[in-house]
């Protein structure tokens, strides 16, 4: 699901860069860093605008300046139970491995549709049943996900196609 | 004697009844036919299970082993027997077993008059022989069965029904009374009442002191254990005493107790009808206990029991027979409650070859004394045998030495599944194919094998069948494989062995169970409390949300939804592995771990709810999963799973394998490892590589080590989807997005600083030049087989072109200089030398390359790669920047810095140099001795050249040197140049360290002027330049060659040798040289290299 959100970001640049572009830089490290990014919970797709920029503190030590920047972004936050079209992007005799995003989504053997087949002969290898419905590496698929794991950096996900409306 | 027994009785029931002693007598009576009941169902299947399936065949026996611990009418019938009349006895035991067996029956009466008999004698002796406890129970319980049968005749039931009645006294009578719901008996009831008010009365009217003689009659000559806690007495009155018969231990052969009990048995069968009966008891054993290797027998006296143990196999009468003392009886006939063995169970062997091993139940036989076992064979086929002598290892296996091979515990052999192949190695003949339906029978040895499972029949007693405890890699093991590869693994009966050992603390306070048996069943909870088997449930859901309901262990499972982060806790090979729950069946659960993205089954107990976000391993193992891992001197691998007691890598090979974390070590990862793909692009860990060829395979760059790639798929399913191969077999698909944006990392480019320190920076990598201009080119072969010939160039190294030629089809290598670039549009010819000088600025870079290739036409620079990599490298630097950075920075090198001093002194004397061409020799041959000749040089070099001074300032070093070398030419194309580079080689061939380089170097500058020199003159000239410097490699030599070319050749040598005399290896160059002219380059290549590496 997605989101609209004010967020906040500390960044901290180099003195080096301390001059008249300073902010330009300052957004280009937000974009730079954030954009694509995902923390565990949610993604940001996309950042909107930025609101304000604190005044710079600079960092006894280090010489580092520090500034708190508020911005607003779109966000994408996977939830269990939630339903999503993703591509499929490898088949396996275990499952099907799908991207939504920047999520991938494993659908495993027991939560397709009880008729549909792991065929390891077809080229691509492909997931098929005998009404002519395939599943094979970049078909577009409806997924219910089942379970989410985040980890540091990534997001990772269990779904299932096995109810009627979905495959 | 029916009546005077039964006013007794009736007497005595009441006088019975109101004693307090009475009161718990019924009681004791109720217990003691509870306890019979006990009895009837533990001690026949004692005796049904530890004598064998005695209690059906004979139930007499049965009988008397029940009537022994509730003091049998048998024991009684002996003492009177013994009393009085043997026979007479005999008769009466049977008579009174029967009786015993079907109570009140026909024959029911006799007995009980006997027994009535009996009572009212020793009641006439004042029961002056001890009592027995029980004996006033059973009379009592007789006599009321009379009572009523003759009085009421009510039935077995309602008689005792009623004795318990009156046991309880009124109130209880009055309770039940109005609750009784037999109708029919109303009005019996009524007038038990009215009996029992009737005795109360009689109670009452006799005064407490006769009531005290009465009691002191009776017991008096007991302790007061019977009187004082009556609580205890049921069990005390049963106890045996020394007036019941005695226990006798015969020793036995170990192992066969139960089968003596069964012969026994029979023999005790057959003797009934025969002149002399057994006059035992009854026989038991203790199975294989403390108490192995006895039996027991119960006998009035010992002379019994020998006759009985006559003629029987396997038990020793005649050792010592131990007189079991009364007080241990009980302790023998303590029933421990046996598991039954069911086939598909799990035991272990106790001993021999598979001691320890998991075995499944195959059959049970009918005696419960054997079990067929499947079993994983250990078997060495043969392979151990002493092979000269064949013959004796089966005489050997008879001995039982312990340092056999097989006997030894250590050394059994691995389990491994029968192979029939193997087997007929050695051993045919001991192998026969058992005709079945499945073909897959074998004999050997003896031996069944099934599936390649050993099958055998087992002693129960060799068996343990409790606490097996099986591990899932056991059972594995023990699976039979289906023809498909899947593994038959019956979850079902597993889950059946391992839930009668679910141990306490599966259920940690907080988990979300569910009760799927018993009468709680569908109730969903958490747990709040657990003591033993016993867990405390709030329940959740359902009617009785929030009350807290008691249910045992063995009903529960954990809860688990579809998509749960959890963590395998149990005993299972899996522990500690994370994931995520896929599928739940019954108590079954298929997670998807984490690390591996593997789907296991496990039971839902093992599970437990996945704390916060699962990391990896829950670090149970030292090495995690994904780490570089050093296996032996040569091999380094990657963790691909990481358990507690073991790791899996996957190798540098691409071979997994399994070992003990001890015997790994952790490789400190070299995050900034460098490495070059198939392409010759730079890989570094992180990036995104592709394998080329192969599968195909794509992932990011885990690990450089060595030449090999650890690699990382995310959607890899095998090994974790870490892969490995060789870097020059990946393709870099994406170099990590950090490292050619990093907005942070550029401060270099802000900062002047560091920029100028770049140029240091550039010694280190060689740069690589971009396209090579001469790719495409059209070009014309100026010498060799195809000389004359034309082509295009295909590709490039530094030294060679790869030609497609445009007359045949083929494809050949050659030197670039031999080449000529030739003008689509004119025709004109330029030498590749020339056409590169000529295209401007970054000609110079091109120079360097191109330079070293002309050197050495065949392997000269190639052998030197590196050196030559390195004066590419460098000429740019002088080319471009010219001296001025360049050269202080190398100046102030230490290589050179430590020559300057010795410049400037010798420049002064050597000023010879200047003079002329070969005044510079005379340098070089200092140079050898002091290695201060360049100076000299410097003086020469400098005079003509304004461009020289770097040399002097600068100090010399070999770059200088070569920049200032190579730029005169470039300056000046005039004859004079090629002195100076000589000169200016020289000049930088002294400095000892850059020898190697300079040499080379000068080598390179050498040919320039030559080569400017070439236009007028002959082509070979910068040839002979070039195998000077190289002979150059010695400090002497090089400036030596490389003047003699340039100016005269007869003089350098002389010169030469004068000079190169003191450093052996200076003769070397010589020669070269010489050689050189003739042939310049093969002769110029071979041993400069030689001499290049002695100067390393």
């Amino acid at each position: 699901m997605f989101f609209l959100r004010y967020l906040e970001r500390d960044i901290s640049i180099h003195p080096s860069f301390f001059g008249n572009s300073v902010h330009q830089r300052l957004k280009d490290q937000l974009y730079a860093d954030l954009e694509g990014s995902c923390n565990g919970e949610y993604y940001i797709v996309c950042i909107m605008d930025i609101y304000n920029i604190s005044a710079g503190r600079v960092r006894p030590g280090s010489g580092d300046a520090h500034f708190t920047i508020l911005y607003r972004a779109i966000l994408w936050k996977p939830f269990k139970g939630e339903t999503i079209d993703c591509a499929v992007s490898s088949i396996k005799p275990q499952g099907v491995f799908c991207e939504a995003g920047p999520l991938t989504v494993f659908v495993s053997k027991l939560h397709l549709p009880p008729d549909m087949r792991h065929n390891p002969d077809a080229t691509p290898p492909q997931y098929s049943n005998n009404a002519g419905d395939v599943i094979e590496k970049g078909s577009a698929v409806r997924v219910q996900l089942i379970g989410l794991r985040s980890d540091v950096g990534n997001m990772y996900a269990i779904g299932k196609m096995s109810s009627q409306w979905f495959g | 004697m029916a009546a005077p027994g039964q006013s007794w009785l009736t007497q005595d029931f009441g006088g019975d009844d109101e004693e307090s002693d009475n009161d718990f007598n019924p009681g004791l009576e109720m217990g003691s036919d509870a306890e019979a009941d006990d009895d009837d169902d533990q001690k026949p299947r004692v005796s049904a299970q530890r004598s064998g399936s005695a209690s059906e065949d004979e139930p007499a026996a049965d009988s008397k082993t029940n009537g022994k611990k509730s003091v049998s009418p048998v024991k009684e019938e002996r003492e009177v027997a013994a009393d009085e009349d043997e026979a007479e006895g005999e008769d009466d035991a049977k008579e009174e077993d029967n009786g015993e067996d079907d109570e009140g029956e026909g024959e029911d009466l006799n007995g009980n008059e006997d027994d009535e008999e009996d009572e009212d004698e020793e009641e006439d002796d004042e029961e002056d022989e001890d009592a027995v406890t029980s004996r006033p129970r059973k009379r009592r319980r007789r006599g009321l069965n009379q009572f009523f049968e003759e009085e009421a005749e009510v039935d077995e039931d309602d008689d005792e029904l009623e004795a318990e009645e009156d046991d309880l006294g009124p109130e209880f009578i009055q309770d039940t009374h109005p609750d009784d719901d037999l109708p029919p008996e109303a009005d019996q009831d009524d007038r038990r009442h009215r009996e029992l008010d009737r005795q109360r009365q009689l109670q009452q009217s006799l005064d407490a002191e006769q009531e005290a003689a009465k009691f002191r009659e009776r017991y008096g000559r007991r302790t007061t254990t019977a009187l004082s806690n009556s609580s205890f007495v049921p069990q005390n009155l049963l106890m045996p005493d020394v007036n019941d018969p005695s226990i006798w231990g015969v020793r036995c052969k170990a192992g066969k107790e139960r089968e003596i009990i069964n012969k026994l048995m029979k023999k005790f069968i057959e003797s009934q009808g025969s002149r002399n009966p057994m006059r035992i008891c009854s026989a038991f054993e203790r199975g294989d206990g403390p108490m192995a290797g006895y039996i027991f027998v119960e006998a009035r006296r010992k002379v019994d029991v020998d006759d009985a143990l006559t003629n029987v196999a396997d038990v020793y009468p005649r050792s010592k027979m131990n007189l079991v003392p009364v007080k241990e009886m009980p302790d023998l006939l303590r029933v421990t409650k046996n598991r039954e063995l069911e086939v598909g169970g799990y035991v272990r062997i106790k001993r021999g070859l598979y001691q320890g091993d998991l075995g499944m139940i195959e059959s049970v036989e009918t005696n419960g004394l054997e079990v067929t076992v499947r079993l994983v064979p250990r078997l060495t086929y043969g392979m151990d045998e002493d092979q000269a002598r064949p013959g004796a290892a089966d005489a050997k296996r008879k001995r039982p030495n312990n340092f056999g091979p097989v006997n030894s515990f250590a050394n059994r052999p691995p389990q491994r599944l029968f192979n029939e192949n193997e087997a007929r190695k050695r051993h045919d003949r001991f192998l026969q194919q058992n005709r079945g339906l499945t073909g897959r029978s074998w004999s050997y040895k003896g031996d069944l094998y099934e599936d390649g499972f050993l099958i055998k029949d087992f002693k129960l007693q060799h068996l343990i069948t409790e606490n097996v405890n099986p591990r899932l890699d056991e059972i594995t093991k023990l699976t039979r494989t289906a023809a498909d590869g899947s593994e038959l693994l019956d979850l079902e009966s597993l889950a059946h062995s391992l839930r009668n050992t679910t141990a306490e603390g599966n259920y940690v306070p907080g988990d979300e169970v569910e009760v799927y048996e018993g009468e709680q069943k569908g109730i969903v909870g958490r747990t709040e409390a657990v003591t033993g088997n016993i867990v405390s449930i709030m329940v959740t859901e359902g009617e009785l949300t929030g009350q807290l309901v008691e249910v045992p262990v063995k009903g529960l499972r954990k809860r688990f939804r579809e998509g749960d982060n959890v963590e395998i806790i149990g005993g299972s090979k899996y522990r500690d592995e994370v994931g995520m729950v896929l599928r739940i069946k019954d108590d079954k659960v298929t997670v998807l771990t984490n690390n591996s993205n593997e789907e296991i089954t496990v039971f839902s107990k093992d599970l437990r709810e996945a704390t916060g976000a699962g990391g990896a391993g829950a670090g149970a193992s030292k090495f995690d999963v994904q780490e570089l891992v050093q296996i032996d001197p040569t091999t380094a691998g990657c963790v691909i799973r990481a358990d507690r007691e073991s790791v899996r890598i996957l190798d540098q090979n691409g071979s997994v394998t399994t070992r003990i974390p001890s015997q790994v070590q952790k490789i400190e990862a070299r995050r900034n490892a460098v490495a070059t793909d198939k392409n010759g692009s730079e890989i570094r860990v992180g990036d995104v590589v592709r394998e080329s060829g192969g599968e195909n395979k794509s992932g990011t760059i885990l690990h450089i080590h060595r030449g090999f790639v650890f690699a990382h798929n995310k959607l890899g399913i095998e090994n974790s989807g870490i892969w490995v191969a060789r870097c020059t077999n990946v393709i870099t698909t994406a170099a990590k997005g950090g490292r050619i944006t990093a907005p942070s990392t550029d401060l270099s480019k802000m900062n002047p600083a560091l920029q100028m320190k770049r140029p240091d920076m550039s010694m280190a990598p060689p740069q690589r030049p971009g396209r090579d201009p001469l790719q495409g080119k059209f070009v014309h072969i100026n010498k060799g087989t195809y000389k004359g010939h034309r082509a295009i160039v295909k590709d490039t190294t530094a030294g060679e072109a790869r030609l497609e030629l445009q007359t045949k089809h083929k494809t050949i290598n050659i030197s670039k200089f031999d080449l000529s670039v030739v003008d689509t549009n004119t025709q004109n010819k330029t030498r590749y030398e020339d056409w590169i000088r000529n295209r401007g600025g970054p000609s110079a870079m091109r120079a360097g390359p191109g330079f070293s290739g002309s050197r050495v036409p065949d392997s000269g620079f190639g052998g030197r790669t590196p050196m030559g990599v390195m004066d590419g490298g460098r000429t740019p630097a002088w080319g471009t920047a010219s001296r001025t950075p360049a050269w202080g920075g190398p100046g102030s090198s230490a290589l050179e810095s430590g020559r300057t001093p010795a410049w400037k002194g010798p420049s002064g004397s050597q000023t010879s140099y200047g003079g002329g061409g070969m005044t510079s020799y005379g340098g070089p041959g200092n140079h050898s001795t002091s290695g201060s000749r360049t100076p000299a040089w410097n003086a020469g070099a400098k005079t003509p050249y304004g461009a020289d001074h770097g040399f002097s300032s600068s100090g010399n070093s070999g770059f200088d040197a070569f920049a200032a070398g190579s730029r005169t030419p470039a300056y000046t194309s005039s004859s004079r140049t090629p002195a100076w580079g000589g000169p200016g080689n020289a000049a930088s061939a002294p400095t000892p360290a850059a020898r190697p380089y300079d040499a080379p170097t000068p080598g390179i500058s050498a040919p320039t002027p030559s080569a400017s020199g070439r236009y007028d003159d002959d082509a070979y000239t910068p040839y002979l330049g070039a195998p000077t410097p190289g002979a150059g490699p010695q400090d002497a030599p090089t400036p030596a060659p490389g003047f003699a070319k340039n100016a005269n050749k007869e003089p350098l040598k002389n010169n030469r040798l004068g000079f190169d005399a003191p450093t052996p290896a200076a003769s070397a160059p010589t020669p070269y040289a010489s050689g050189a002219f003739d042939a310049p380059t093969p002769a110029a290549g071979g041993p400069r290299y030689a001499d290049d590496d002695d100067e390393d």
